[in-house]
């Protein structure tokens, strides 16, 4: 893992105009406008755009009715899950300093995963609506586990941090497939969870981790301007009055509660956490303030478009989000590593 | 193998300052070839002979089929009847005989590949070996279920995964760094590949190909045995060649090149042969974690020195192995489950061990 470390910010954070901003929130809102439009469109029954105004509006017949609306769910769910992950990579990149930082590293998905499989096994647990606690008990277990692991006997660099993760995670897969594979009910459970998908979750999914995605933006929002000074490097943060531990502590958090918001509600999604924080860099820099709010607008879109994807691609089977933005984010990020410098 | 040894005579009477360094014994094969060896590294790979045949014995006799120990010396020899004839050469023998080709196989791989990277974490499967050899395998099983074997499937795919990272570094297996992320890259889409067949298949099917991407030893047969001793075989003179390049080249590019090594042909030919040893030991046994991980690391540290710890690793590769298929047979927790959990929770816990020492000495 040392050799991935490699400062994602300059030493400075870079100057935009306003007029560029404009033009970048302009774009943002537009595509996220067209990705919205796009998941109440398609499905395995096309509709066409004059039906859906028309049941937006409130007209339509009762079938079209039921089509268009069965689609809401999912679309609230990729923005809620969009903008939770995308923020967290955003977090964690910025706190650990490593580019390919990602939620899953922090050990969330394995512990989501344990969670559900031991609850399904164990306490009889069944049904969306239960699982869906024991995912976020899990996710925040495991974070909070991963924290007191990576911190121990002082210091706590996120390197650290990250093999902490790792190493929880490879200790509860091996619990996970332990019992999934003697308990067949629960290998259903557990399989079906773990691709990472939007369909097949109602609006209660959403409601069950809104309290603690909301928490979570709120303090990154809180956090933006001392993560902004920490971008010039710890003494220099400290000097302007802000304590870097806490600052960190409090960012991975804010990671943790987003990321286990989000997999508890749609299951592991790969690259939405690790890719969109790059793409929100190379349009507004390096400051953290419109890192947040310009992920914000563009986690949904993407994660949003990926899913139409998957719903259109095997029409009318349906591939999962989640191996979707696999296999769009895995050949942009080898595409990516050849111009990497200089690592060794 | 005849090996004449023979001592150094240490010059000098005093015994506090050693003129040579020391514990040095040469081993020689026939007349040409002399190695020297430290002695702690010699006592060390005894050690681990004899607990793998120790290992190796409590497997054969361990349980409610275990053959008698005071049958066994007989059976070895040839004479096993019924019962005993059945668990030699059925059930227990080829999985043991496999489990120490595999086990030695990946702890090879894992220390070629450790050499070359100077890093840890970076083993075949990190690189995406493993998550290549199950999407291969799940590929399969899938598309083209009955005609092609799962195993030659995983084979495809562990080689078709590698090609594909030595393609998108675009320097081949040279650059550490790039060959890390790419390996995420490729890992992160073959493991979706994986779990969207998982979803799709049914019930039993998927819960058979999810143990098969675990890694199980159980219901080997004499030809796997073949096949991974026969890979083993051919790449351990290769990889003995390449220890003292190798060696040079943990000094650091710079340095070796001075000393007349040529680092990047070392570095490729390394790396070459840790991916056969590794798609050779997955394509009989599946993608078992850990052990190419832990088994140089461990060589490392029992044998207190540098350089890479081919043959040590290879040996606490197979010991590893076979102490965790043990462990996969006897252990009453549950029925049979492929060895590949076990070695993932205990590999996970000793790196979790090896990080919390680390962390003991600040950054």
């Amino acid at each position: 893992m040392t050799t991935l470390s490699r400062t994602t910010q300059g030493p400075a954070v870079a100057r935009r105009g306003p007029a560029r901003y404009l033009a970048s929130a302009v774009l943002c809102l537009v595509l996220l406008a067209l990705a919205l439009l796009a998941s109440v469109m398609f499905g395995s029954k096309a509709t066409s755009l004059s039906d859906v105004l028309r049941v937006v509006t409130g007209g339509g017949d009762e079938y079209l009715r039921t089509v268009v609306e069965s689609r809401y769910p999912r679309t609230a769910l990729g923005v809620l899950a969009g903008l939770c992950l995308g923020i967290a990579g955003t977090l964690m990149q910025g706190i650990t300093r490593n580019p390919l930082a990602e939620p899953g590293l922090l050990g969330i998905n394995a512990g989501a995963s344990a969670s559900i499989v031991a609850a399904t096994a164990f306490l009889g647990a069944s049904g969306q609506r239960e699982t869906i606690w024991w995912a976020l008990v899990g996710a925040l277990a495991t974070g909070v586990l991963v924290h007191l692991v990576g911190t121990a006997g002082g210091g706590g660099s996120p390197v650290r941090l990250v093999l902490a993760g790792a190493v929880l995670s490879a200790i509860l897969a091996a619990f996970i497939q332990a019992v999934a594979l003697s308990r067949p009910k629960v290998f259903d459970t557990y399989r079906y969870w773990v691709v990472g998908s939007l369909g097949g979750r109602g609006f209660d999914a959403l409601w069950a981790v809104l309290p603690f995605a909301a928490a979570g933006l709120l303090l990154a929002v809180v956090l933006a301007p001392g993560l902004n000074a920490m971008a010039m490097g710890d003494d220099k943060a400290a000097s302007l009055g802000i304590s870097p531990a806490r600052v960190k502590g409090a960012g991975l958090l804010a990671a943790t509660l987003l990321s286990a918001a989000a997999t508890a509600a749609v299951g592991p999604i790969a690259f939405v956490g690790l890719a969109v924080p790059h793409l929100v860099r190379a349009l507004v820099g390096a400051d953290f303030r419109m890192q947040i709010l310009f992920t914000a607008l563009a986690g949904p879109t993407l994660l949003l478009f990926a899913d139409v994807v998957g719903r259109v691609l095997l029409r009318p089977e349906e591939l999962m989000v989640g191996v979707v933005t696999a296999f769009v984010g895995a050949p942009a990020l080898l595409f990516a590593v050849r111009r990497m410098r200089g690592a060794s | 193998m005849k090996t004449a040894e023979r001592t150094e005579v240490r010059t000098g009477t005093t015994a506090a300052v050693p003129a040579r360094p020391a514990g040095r014994v040469l081993v020689r094969v026939g007349p040409r070839v002399a190695i020297p060896v430290r002695r702690s590294s010699l006592i060390a790979a005894a050690l681990s002979v004899l607990l793998l045949l120790g290992a190796g014995v409590a497997t054969l006799t361990m349980g409610r089929l275990g053959i008698d120990p005071a049958d066994l010396p007989s059976a070895l020899m040839g004479e096993a009847t019924g019962k005993n004839a059945f668990v030699l050469n059925r059930l227990r023998g080829p999985r043991l005989v496999v489990a120490i080709a595999t086990g030695a196989a990946f702890g090879l791989s894992g220390a070629l590949f450790q050499s070359v990277t100077r890093n840890p974490l970076g083993s075949p499967d990190v690189i995406g070996l493993s998550a290549g050899s199950g999407a291969g395998a799940a590929a399969a099983a899938l598309f083209l279920p009955g005609v092609v074997p799962v195993s030659v499937g995983a084979l495809v795919g562990a080689v078709g995964a590698m090609g594909l990272v030595y393609v998108s570094t675009g320097t081949g297996f040279r650059n550490p760094g790039r060959l890390v992320v790419a390996g995420i890259g490729v890992a992160a889409m073959s493991t979706a590949l994986t779990q969207y067949v998982v979803y799709a298949v049914e019930r039993d099917k998927a819960s058979a190909l999810t143990a098969y991407i675990n890694g199980s030893l159980s219901a080997r047969s004499w030809d796997d045995a073949t096949v991974i001793w026969a890979v083993l075989l051919v790449c351990l003179p290769l990889a003995a060649l390449l220890a003292r390049p190798l060696g040079i080249g943990e000094m650091g590019d710079d340095l070796s090149t001075g000393l007349g090594a040529r680092p990047d042909r070392t570095a490729t030919a390394a790396v070459l042969l840790s991916i056969v040893l590794s798609a050779g030991a997955v394509s009989v046994a599946g993608p078992i974690a850990f052990i190419s991980l832990t088994a140089p690391q461990i060589a490392k540290r029992v044998t207190r020195s540098g350089g890479p710890q081919l043959v040590m690793s290879a040996l606490l590769g197979a010991l590893l192995l076979v102490l965790a298929d043990l462990a996969a047979q006897q252990l009453p927790l549950f029925d049979d489950l492929p060895v590949g959990l076990y070695t993932m929770a205990v590999g996970g816990a000793y790196l979790g061990y090896l990080l919390l020492k680390e962390w003991k000495r600040p950054l």
